[in-house]
């Protein structure tokens, strides 16, 4: 038996990836997974997230270098002992075959039934249990084709922690995803990582992973960067890497913005908390720059049902009763 | 994954209207041979006629256990086939297995110009060596290819090649030959007996069981081939093996009673339907189940009872088939998603 105490669950020894010898996607990679991390790999469509969970679980064969699963090389456990170290969870919408949620979920204890998958209390304790933590016990009955995409996505997330891996392997498991359901796939893969699992997935939703990753893998160019998620915003990584997107990395606010040409400068008083915070919002989506002591200033006033925002600029002074009142005015101005 | 209350009574229902059908066609015939004759006879309180011993011991009880046979094959080759591929219109021919006994049964008999009973033993052997190059050229291919979709094409490619060459054969044969040889591809289950039917039963009765024990596998195939690896299971070894057993399966049944169709694509769906079941464990027994129900069935139904005439079993299964092909398609929006 390989030793199960390792530092690192994973960790990429000079690994090297792609379709074609001449033609590597991405080369040379060193990086690691803690035991209980949750890694979130960060890239563009087409920058090789896949190819690379994919290598690293060994559903592809790296062009040169090795993926050590509790330091040791993968080639070194069979198929049944990967099964049951790391499960995963695919990007492609398969066809769903008709089986119903439970039976579904029930796959995840393949590795550990005998040839004619019977299942013993333990196997069957843990799918209930799969089924609990997806909020989906209501569901198990269901076929699979009549779920919608986030009922879906999180019975395939129940199959997988059925699996009961201390490594889960997720390929944009939000990419079909609304907000709120995109929000709650993400908790609950938290859940799992504070219930003491490894967790490592792609996505290119850089804003919620921001919320929950322990460290991100960010692909740049034919590199990838290695870091907590704040580490990689204080070194300037963000801004470089949506430079040529026309998206703009708002160091101060931690967010995205387009960034089109900059109408003008503007400067912002009043009222702190909420209302500032939404204020610069708007101001920043209509692409100006905030700066002490500029030409214009807004004031923000608080009343007893609300705000009011006065611009006051060398015309003189107006005043707004809502946000899209005043950006409706510097629009047209 | 209990089975369902639902499921075992349909599965009782199915096997009581196998026992039913059984008893009608050991029945319908020139000469009737009911139960009671047959209970009588064994019991000893009341011997068959020597005629009636011939008829039921040489021609009816062979073509009903090759009926039986087929019945429980080529559905079982079909449902590896459409979880294989995951696509609902893959069957057991869809490899190309038909094309290459077609191919051997035509060499002998368009080549050779071999009629009559005499040929039915180098025909069935024929038949078998063509289903049998087939099954090796794929299964090196399989090995050699790693996406399952391309093997499918490639087999499809492959079917239709041969049968442009069998159909240029066809083209400079004598009008006799060229009879034989169709008659031969409307398919019969009448021409297996006595050492054929054995050895049938040894190629058959044997794989039959360890598709059953490759159930759990399958079911782990429903997700495609990657999740497959993921939860253990070794691909290429299981599509040696599906391949291997569907080949010599649909092979030997082609070899002894010529192609048979749409048996294989419609009883998994027949049984999908009726189980309302996606899990192989109980798909793999019932889809026996059903189409040996349905080829006992086709075959009164080809022995136009009443009648001395007797209808191909490829045109009657055909006949069969496509509509219920055509209404689960149609009406049931579950077929469409395998």
């Amino acid at each position: 038996m390989p030793p199960t105490e390792a530092k690192h669950i994973i960790s990429l020894d000079r690994l090297t990836i792609g379709y074609h010898k001449d033609n590597a996607l991405l080369s040379k990679l060193n990086l690691t997974v803690n035991r209980g991390e949750m890694v979130a790999l960060i890239g563009r469509n087409g920058t090789g997230k896949s190819t690379l969970l994919k290598s690293m679980i060994g559903l592809l064969e790296p062009l040169d270098g090795r993926c050590l699963l509790d330091g040791l090389p993968f080639a070194e456990y069979t198929l049944l002992q990967r099964a049951r170290r790391v499960s995963f969870v695919s990007s492609q919408i398969a066809q769903l075959p008709a089986l119903t949620v439970n039976e579904l979920v029930g796959l995840g204890r393949m590795p550990y039934t005998g040839w004619m998958g019977r299942m013993s209390q333990e196997d069957k304790a843990l799918i209930k249990q799969a089924l609990d933590e997806v909020q989906m016990a209501s569901f198990s009955k269901r076929k699979l084709d009549c779920l919608s995409d986030g009922e879906r996505q999180r019975a395939m997330i129940a199959r997988a922690f059925a699996q009961d891996t201390p490594l889960m392997v997720l390929d944009e498991p939000t990419a079909f995803l609304d907000i709120p359901n995109t929000f709650e796939l993400i908790r609950l893969l938290s859940r799992f990582r504070d219930g003491g699992r490894s967790i490592v997935y792609s996505t290119h939703d850089l804003e919620t992973a921001m919320l929950c990753a322990d460290k991100m893998w960010v692909i740049h160019e034919d590199r990838i960067l290695e870091g907590a998620p704040e580490d990689l915003g204080l070194s300037g990584l963000f801004d470089e890497l949506f430079s040529k997107s026309g998206i703009r990395y708002d160091e101060q606010a931690g967010r995205f913005h387009f960034s089109g040409y900059i109408k003008g400068k503007i400067s912002l008083e009043g009222e702190q908390g909420k209302a500032l915070i939404w204020t610069r919002n708007t101001l920043v989506r209509l692409g100006f720059l905030l700066e002490k002591g500029a030409g214009q200033l807004i004031k923000i006033e608080s009343l007893k049902d609300g705000y009011n925002w006065i611009l006051e600029n060398n015309l003189g002074s107006k005043r707004f009763n809502n946000l899209y009142t005043l950006a409706q005015f510097l629009i047209q101005e | 994954m209990k089975i369902h209350s639902r499921s075992i009574l349909i599965i009782y229902v199915l096997g009581l209207l196998l026992i039913v059908l059984f008893l009608l066609d050991i029945r319908l015939g020139s000469i009737s041979i009911t139960f009671a004759d047959m209970l009588a006879h064994i019991s000893g309180r009341a011997s068959l006629s020597e005629q009636k011993l011939l008829i039921l011991t040489k021609f009816r009880l062979p073509r009903i256990a090759t009926a039986l046979m087929a019945g429980a094959a080529l559905p079982v080759c079909g449902l590896q086939m459409q979880t294989l591929f995951r696509n609902p219109l893959a069957g057991p021919y869809v490899l190309g297995i038909s094309s290459g006994a077609s191919f051997g049964a035509a060499l002998v008999v368009l080549g050779a110009g071999a009629t009559g009973i005499v040929a039915t033993w180098s025909l069935a052997i024929a038949a078998w060596t063509g289903a049998g190059t087939v099954m090796l050229l794929l299964l090196f291919v399989s090995y050699r290819i790693k996406d399952v979709m391309t093997i499918l094409i490639l087999g499809i490619m492959f079917s239709s090649g041969l049968a442009a060459i069998i159909s240029i054969m066809q083209y400079f044969s004598q009008a006799s030959a060229l009879k034989s040889f169709v008659i031969w591809s409307m398919g019969s289950l009448g021409n297996v007996t006595g050492a054929q039917l054995t050895i049938m039963a040894w190629a058959i009765l044997p794989l039959l069981v360890l598709t059953l024990a490759y159930s759990k596998v399958l079911n782990g195939l429903m997700l495609g081939e990657e999740y497959a690896m993921t939860m253990g299971i070794r691909i290429q070894r299981t599509r040696l093996v599906i391949f291997a057993t569907t080949s010599i399966l649909a092979g030997t049944i082609t070899a002894f009673c010529g192609p048979i169709g749409f048996i294989g694509i419609a009883v998994p769906h027949m049984a999908r339907f009726l189980l309302n079941r996606s899990d192989h464990r109980i798909l793999i027994p019932a889809s026996m189940l059903t189409g040996m129900v349905v080829m006992v069935f086709s075959d009164i139904v080809s022995r136009l009872p009443g009648t001395e005439q007797i209808l191909p079993i490829n045109a009657v299964t055909s006949l069969i088939g496509i509509p219920v092909v055509i209404w689960l398609v149609v009406m049931n929006r579950k077929a469409q998603s395998l």
